[in-house]
C-alpha cells in the first residue's frame, strides 16, 4: 500500500445557525412535522420573491474570518439548474461567480505533527429538501422543512492525504464554527455533511488519478471507512485491473460497508448557472464588516493561554472550558462577577458538565446566565449558602432565570448565623438519640458523622459545616 | 376569448381587470398554460392591496398567451383571442371597450400588451423598472418584465399607475420609496421638448405604422417640441440580447413547473423522469418548448460566455446608449410593432414572430425603461420620466380625440 | 446545433419533441445562432455585465421566522400527497 499516495479535497456542507430560512421567513429549526416549516415561496409556488436573509451573511463572513479566508466586500447569488423531486423550483440559488470568502487555511494537527489545509472558497447557499422512501406504497415521500435553510459550502484544496487527516480537519472544521456560533455542526441531525473528494497515485506522481466523489456519510467514523474502503478499491483497481476507474459520484453505504455508483441524479447534465435577477449584490461596508469582526472570539487555543495565563488556570481546567463556547462565556461571565477563576472553572466543568449529562444535553446547549453563577459562587464563598445548596440553585437556574440571593432568601436557603438556634437544635438532636452518643463515646466514628447529618437536615442545611462541627464537638463532649 | 369575473366586485366605482399573470386568491391564475389550468394562488400581488387602498375593484382576469411571451396572447391553452376577420387581438386590449373598465394592469413580460395597446389604439405605460412590486407576479424574465398599465386614455393609465407605484420589501429589486414617489401623477417633472425619432426602427415598419409615427410628430411638432432623427444601430442589437437574457431567465424560471407539487401531472409515468417529461409535454405549447430550449442551451458551459455573457454585456452597452441620447433629448419616438394588425396566418406562418417584433419593444425591456403606447407608436424615457411621457401622450390624445 | 445535441437538450429540460417539432426548432436555433454571431460586431471587452438594471444593493431583511400557512394549505392543489408528503415515483439512488 505504501507505494501510493491518497489526494482527498472535501466539500463541507454546514446549516448556518439562523431562525429562519435564507429567501424567505420559513422557520429554519430542525425536528418539525413533514411540511410543517414551508410557505409557496419554498415548495415551488410562483409568485414570492428572495429577499436574503442578513443573518446568513453575518454567519457566512464569520466562519470565513475564522478561517483565514479573504472575504468577497461585494457577494452575488447565482442560479443553478437540475431537476430532483427534492428541490422545489428545480434551480438552487447558491454563489458561482462571487462567492463570500476565498482563500483560507485550517491548520490540523495528527500524529505526522501540524499541517496546514488550503480553503479554496466558502460560498452561502440554499439546502435541499428531504427523500422518504416508502415501501409499503413503492414510492418516495417529499419534506421540504429543510428547502432553503441557509448553508455554507466550505471547499477545500485537495491538500488531506488519509483518513486520520480528514476527521482532524472535520474535528478543527467543528470546532472553530461550533466556537463562533455559525453551526451546530451536528453530523447526526444533518447540519455538518461531508463529500469526499478522492483519488490515488504512485507516490511521488503529480498525475492525478481518477477522482470519485462519496456521499452519505452521517459519522466521522463512517467518513473514516469509507475513505479506507474508497482507497483501497482505486489501489486494487489500478494493481490488479479489478475494474475501471470513472469519475462519477458514489453513495456510501455504511451497514454494507461498501459505496455503489450514485443512479444520475443530478449529476450529470449542465448546471446551467447564471446570476440571480431578483436578488441584488450585497455589499458589506466597513461598518457592517466591523461589527461581524466584532463578533469574532479568540480562537480556542488562544483562549486556553490566557485562562492558564492571565487566571491562573491549570491546564486540564482551561482545556476543559475551551471545549465549548458556551463554557467559555459563562465562564467569564461569571468570573467577571465574582473574580474567582478557579471556583468558576470548578463550577462550569463538574457541576454545570453534571447537570448537563443528566439531561442529555451537549455542552453547546449550557444556557444557564453567567453573571448569575458567578453570583452564587460568590454567595458560597461568603459562607451566606452552603455548597450543597447552593447546587439547588443551580439547578433551578438550569429551568430558568433567577437572582440567586433572592431566590436563596425567599425559599429559607440563607446559612443561619444564629449560635442559640444551632444550638438549641444540636440539643434536641442530641436528646432524641442517645444511643449514638452513647456509641460515639465508645469510639465509634460513624455515630459521630449520623449526628452531624441529622443536624445539617434540622438546619435544612442553612449552616457552615465547620461551625456546626466544632459546637456538636463541644456539646457532645459536655 | 377566456375571462374570469369576480361576480362579487363593486359595480359602481373603479374598477380594474388583471391579466394572468398576477395572482389572485379568489380566481385562478393560469399565465395562459395547460400546465396552470385552475390554478389558485394562496396569496396576491401586492399591487391589488394598492389597488384597493385607491379604490379600484378587481372584476377580473384577462386571458394571454403562454407565460406571456408571444405577439399578442394567440398561445393561450385556453385559444386566442381573433376577429371575424381573422385579425388577432388580445384580451387585455379588448376588455377595455367596455367604458366601466377603468384600467387593465398587466405583466409586461416580452412586449406582447405593448403591442396590443398599439394595435388597439389604447394607452399604455411600462413604467421605470423597480417601481411596481413584482410579488405575486409569475416570474418569466424578472430582469426586465415590469407590471404595467393599459387604458382607454392618459388620465385613466395616470391614475392607475398613480395607484400601483410604490416600493415594496417583499420585492428585493424594488425601488425607495422616495423613487417610485417621482412616478405619483402629481410629482414635479420636466416638459418634453426635444425628441429623437428611431430611423431605421421606424424604417423597418410598414407605410401605415409610419404614417402612425408621422401623425404623432407633427401633433409634438404642433406643439412646438422639435422632433429629430437619429442614429438607432444599437438599438436593434438589445432584440437579440434580450431574447438571450429572457429565454435563459424563462427556462430557469419555468423549471418548477414539472408536476410534483401542483399544477398539471400527466397520467402517464412510470418513473420521475416520465412524470417531469410527460407533464411537461403535455402541457407546455410549442413557442414555450421552444424558448426553454433556447434559453438552456445559452446557458450552457460551452455556450455561456459568447450568448449569455454577452447578452449582459450589450445590456449595459445599450443602456448607456440611451444615456446618451437622454442628454440631449427627452425621449426616444419608435414604432411598437411592425404592423397595423396580425392574422392567425402570419403567427402560423411564423411561430416565433414574436422573437421579432421584440426589435421595437427590447430596447425597453432590457433596460428598464419606461415606455408609453399611445396611437400606435411607442416613447422611451429616462428612468423616472413616466410622468413626462405621459405628458407627450396627452398631447397626442387632446389633438386626435 | 444538431439532432443528437438537441436531444441532450430535451433531456436535460424534461421535453420531448416530435420530429415536426425538432425540424422547426433547430431551424429556430440556427437563425438566433446567426443574430448572436452578429453580436461580435459590438466590442463588449471592457464592459461590465449589468444583470440588474437599477443599482441598488444589500436588499436583506432581519433574521425572524413566520410561518403563514398551513401544510394542509399548500397542498390543496397537489397532485398526490401521503400523510402530508408530496408523492412521487420511487427514487433508486
Amino acid at each position: 500500500m505504501s507505494k501510493y499516495e491518497t489526494v482527498i479535497g472535501l466539500e463541507v456542507h454546514v446549516e448556518l445557525a439562523t431562525e429562519s430560512k435564507i429567501f424567505c421567513s420559513c422557520s429554519a429549526k430542525f425536528g418539525a412535522e413533514q411540511n410543517d416549516h414551508v410557505c409557496p415561496a419554498c415548495c415551488g409556488m410562483p409568485g414570492m420573491l428572495p429577499v436574503t436573509n442578513k443573518r446568513v451573511v453575518d454567519l457566512g463572513v464569520t466562519a470565513g474570518l475564522m478561517l483565514n479566508c479573504d472575504i468577497n466586500r461585494v457577494t452575488t447569488f447565482d442560479k443553478k439548474s437540475y431537476y430532483y423531486p427534492d428541490l422545489p423550483c428545480s434551480y438552487q440559488t447558491t454563489q458561482w461567480f462571487a462567492p463570500v470568502c476565498v482563500n483560507g487555511t485550517v491548520t490540523i494537527e495528527t500524529s505526522k505533527g501540524k499541517k496546514d489545509i488550503r480553503i479554496k472558497q466558502i460560498h452561502m447557499e440554499e439546502d435541499a429538501g428531504k427523500l422518504v422512501h416508502d415501501d409499503w406504497t413503492d414510492t418516495s415521500l417529499v419534506d421540504f422543512n429543510r428547502t432553503s435553510v441557509p448553508l455554507i459550502e466550505i471547499v477545500s484544496q485537495p491538500d488531506l492525504s488519509s483518513a486520520e487527516e480528514v476527521v482532524a480537519y472535520l474535528e478543527r472544521l467543528r470546532s472553530l464554527l461550533r466556537f463562533a456560533k455559525v453551526s451546530d455542526c451536528r453530523m447526526e441531525q444533518g447540519s455538518m455533511r461531508c463529500d469526499v473528494n478522492l483519488s490515488v497515485r504512485p507516490e511521488g506522481s503529480d498525475i492525478l488519478g481518477v477522482r470519485t466523489e462519496m456521499k452519505n456519510m452521517n459519522s466521522l467514523s463512517a467518513i473514516e471507512r469509507a475513505i479506507e474502503y474508497e482507497t483501497a478499491r482505486h489501489i486494487d483497481a489500478i494493481e490488479r485491473g479489478t475494474e475501471v476507474l470513472v469519475q462519477e459520484t458514489r453513495r456510501w453505504d455504511d451497514i454494507k460497508g461498501k459505496s455503489y455508483a450514485m443512479r444520475n441524479k443530478e449529476t450529470a447534465g449542465d448546471y446551467r448557472y447564471f446570476p440571480d435577477p431578483n436578488v441584488m449584490p450585497i455589499v458589506i461596508d466597513d461598518e457592517w464588516f466591523a461589527k461581524i469582526t466584532s463578533t469574532i472570539p479568540d480562537l480556542p487555543e488562544v483562549k486556553k493561554q490566557k485562562y492558564i495565563e492571565n487566571l491562573g488556570l491549570s491546564e486540564y481546567d482551561a482545556d476543559q472550558l475551551v471545549q465549548s463556547r458556551a463554557f467559555c462565556d459563562c465562564f467569564e461571565a461569571a468570573y467577571a462577577e465574582c473574580g474567582m477563576a478557579k471556583d468558576v472553572a470548578n463550577w462550569v466543568i463538574s457541576d454545570c458538565a453534571n447537570m448537563l449529562n443528566k439531561k442529555q444535553m451537549t455542552a453547546d446547549m449550557l444556557t444557564i446566565d453567567g453573571k448569575a453563577l458567578g453570583q452564587l459562587i460568590k454567595l458560597v464563598a461568603d459562607g451566606k449558602v452552603s455548597r450543597a445548596n447552593a447546587k439547588k440553585i443551580l439547578a433551578v437556574m438550569f429551568n430558568e432565570n433567577i437572582d440567586p440571593a433572592a431566590y436563596a432568601e425567599a425559599n429559607g436557603l440563607i446559612v443561619s448565623n444564629d449560635t442559640g438556634k444551632i444550638k438549641d437544635v444540636i440539643r434536641g438532636v442530641l436528646d432524641a438519640d442517645p444511643k449514638s452518643v452513647a456509641d460515639y463515646k465508645n469510639g465509634k466514628e460513624k455515630a459521630l458523622m449520623a449526628l452531624f447529618g441529622k443536624c445539617m437536615r434540622e438546619l435544612k442545611g442553612n449552616c457552615d459545616p465547620q461551625l456546626l462541627r466544632s459546637y456538636l464537638l463541644e456539646m457532645i463532649n459536655q | 376569448m377566456r375571462l374570469y369575473v369576480n361576480e362579487s366586485s363593486k359595480a359602481d366605482g373603479k374598477r380594474v381587470v388583471l391579466d394572468d399573470m398576477l395572482l389572485t386568491t379568489d380566481l385562478p391564475t393560469t399565465a395562459g398554460s395547460k400546465m396552470l389550468e385552475n390554478y389558485v394562488s394562496l396569496f396576491e400581488a401586492d399591487i391589488i392591496s394598492k389597488l384597493r387602498n385607491a379604490g379600484y375593484s378587481v372584476c377580473g382576469k384577462a386571458n394571454i398567451g403562454e407565460f406571456a411571451i408571444d405577439l399578442l396572447g394567440e398561445t393561450s391553452w385556453f385559444g386566442a383571442c381573433v376577429r371575424e376577420d381573422g385579425t388577432l387581438t388580445n384580451a387585455s386590449a379588448e376588455i377595455l371597450a367596455d367604458d366601466s373598465i377603468d384600467a387593465v394592469i398587466c405583466l409586461d413580460v416580452n412586449g406582447a400588451p405593448r403591442r396590443a395597446a398599439a394595435l388597439a389604439n389604447r394607452v399604455f405605460i411600462k413604467p421605470t423598472y423597480g417601481t411596481v412590486s413584482r410579488y405575486g407576479t409569475i416570474p418569466v424574465a424578472c430582469s426586465g418584465e415590469t407590471v404595467s398599465v393599459m387604458a382607454a386614455s392618459t388620465a385613466k393609465c395616470r391614475e392607475a399607475l398613480s395607484a400601483i407605484v410604490g416600493h415594496d420589501d417583499k420585492d428585493g429589486t424594488s425601488l425607495s420609496e422616495a423613487q417610485c414617489a417621482l412616478l405619483k401623477s402629481d410629482a414635479e417633472r420636466k416638459a418634453v421638448k426635444k425628441v429623437a425619432l428611431a430611423s431605421s426602427l421606424t424604417a423597418s415598419a410598414d407605410e401605415e405604422t409610419k404614417a402612425k409615427i408621422n401623425a404623432f410628430r407633427a401633433s409634438l411638432e404642433a406643439q412646438g417640441i422639435t422632433v429629430t432623427e437619429i442614429d438607432d444601430q444599437l438599438l436593434g442589437a438589445a432584440n437579440t440580447a434580450w431574447n438571450v437574457l429572457m429565454a435563459a431567465e424563462l427556462c430557469n424560471n419555468v423549471s418548477r413547473y414539472e408536476g410534483v407539487k401542483f399544477g398539471y401531472r400527466s397520467p402517464n409515468y412510470t418513473n420521475i423522469d416520465e412524470l417531469y417529461t410527460n407533464s411537461r409535454t403535455e402541457a407546455f405549447g410549442d413557442l414555450l418548448k421552444t424558448t426553454i430550449l433556447f434559453g438552456s442551451d445559452v446557458l450552457s458551459t460551452d455556450n455561456y460566455m459568447k450568448m449569455y455573457d454577452k447578452g449582459l454585456r450589450v445590456r449595459r452597452v445599450i443602456s448607456e446608449a440611451f444615456a446618451g441620447i437622454f442628454k440631449e433629448y427627452d425621449a426616444v419616438l419608435m414604432p411598437a410593432c411592425s404592423k397595423c394588425s396580425y392574422s392567425e396566418a402570419d403567427v402560423k406562418a411564423n411561430k416565433y414572430i414574436a422573437y421579432e417584433e421584440n426589435v421595437y419593444t427590447a430596447p425597453a425591456s432590457i433596460t428598464g425603461l419606461p415606455a408609453v403606447v399611445v396611437g400606435g407608436v411607442q416613447l422611451v424615457g429616462a428612468p423616472f420620466s413616466d410622468n413626462s411621457l405621459l405628458d407627450a401622450a396627452e398631447i397626442y390624445e387632446k389633438e386626435h380625440k | 446545433m444538431d439532432r443528437e445535441a438537441l436531444r441532450r437538450l430535451e433531456k436535460l429540460n424534461q421535453l420531448q419533441l416530435n420530429d415536426e417539432q425538432k425540424e422547426d426548432v433547430l431551424a429556430f436555433f440556427a437563425d438566433q445562432y446567426d443574430r448572436i454571431d452578429k453580436l461580435s460586431a459590438i466590442d463588449t471587452e471592457q464592459v461590465e455585465r449589468m444583470v440588474h438594471v437599477m443599482p441598488i444593493f444589500t436588499v436583506v431583511r432581519d433574521d425572524v421566522a413566520v410561518q403563514p400557512f398551513t401544510r394542509d394549505q399548500l397542498q390543496k392543489d397537489a397532485p398526490e400527497t401521503m400523510d402530508g408528503y408530496w408523492q412521487v415515483p420511487r427514487l433508486v439512488e
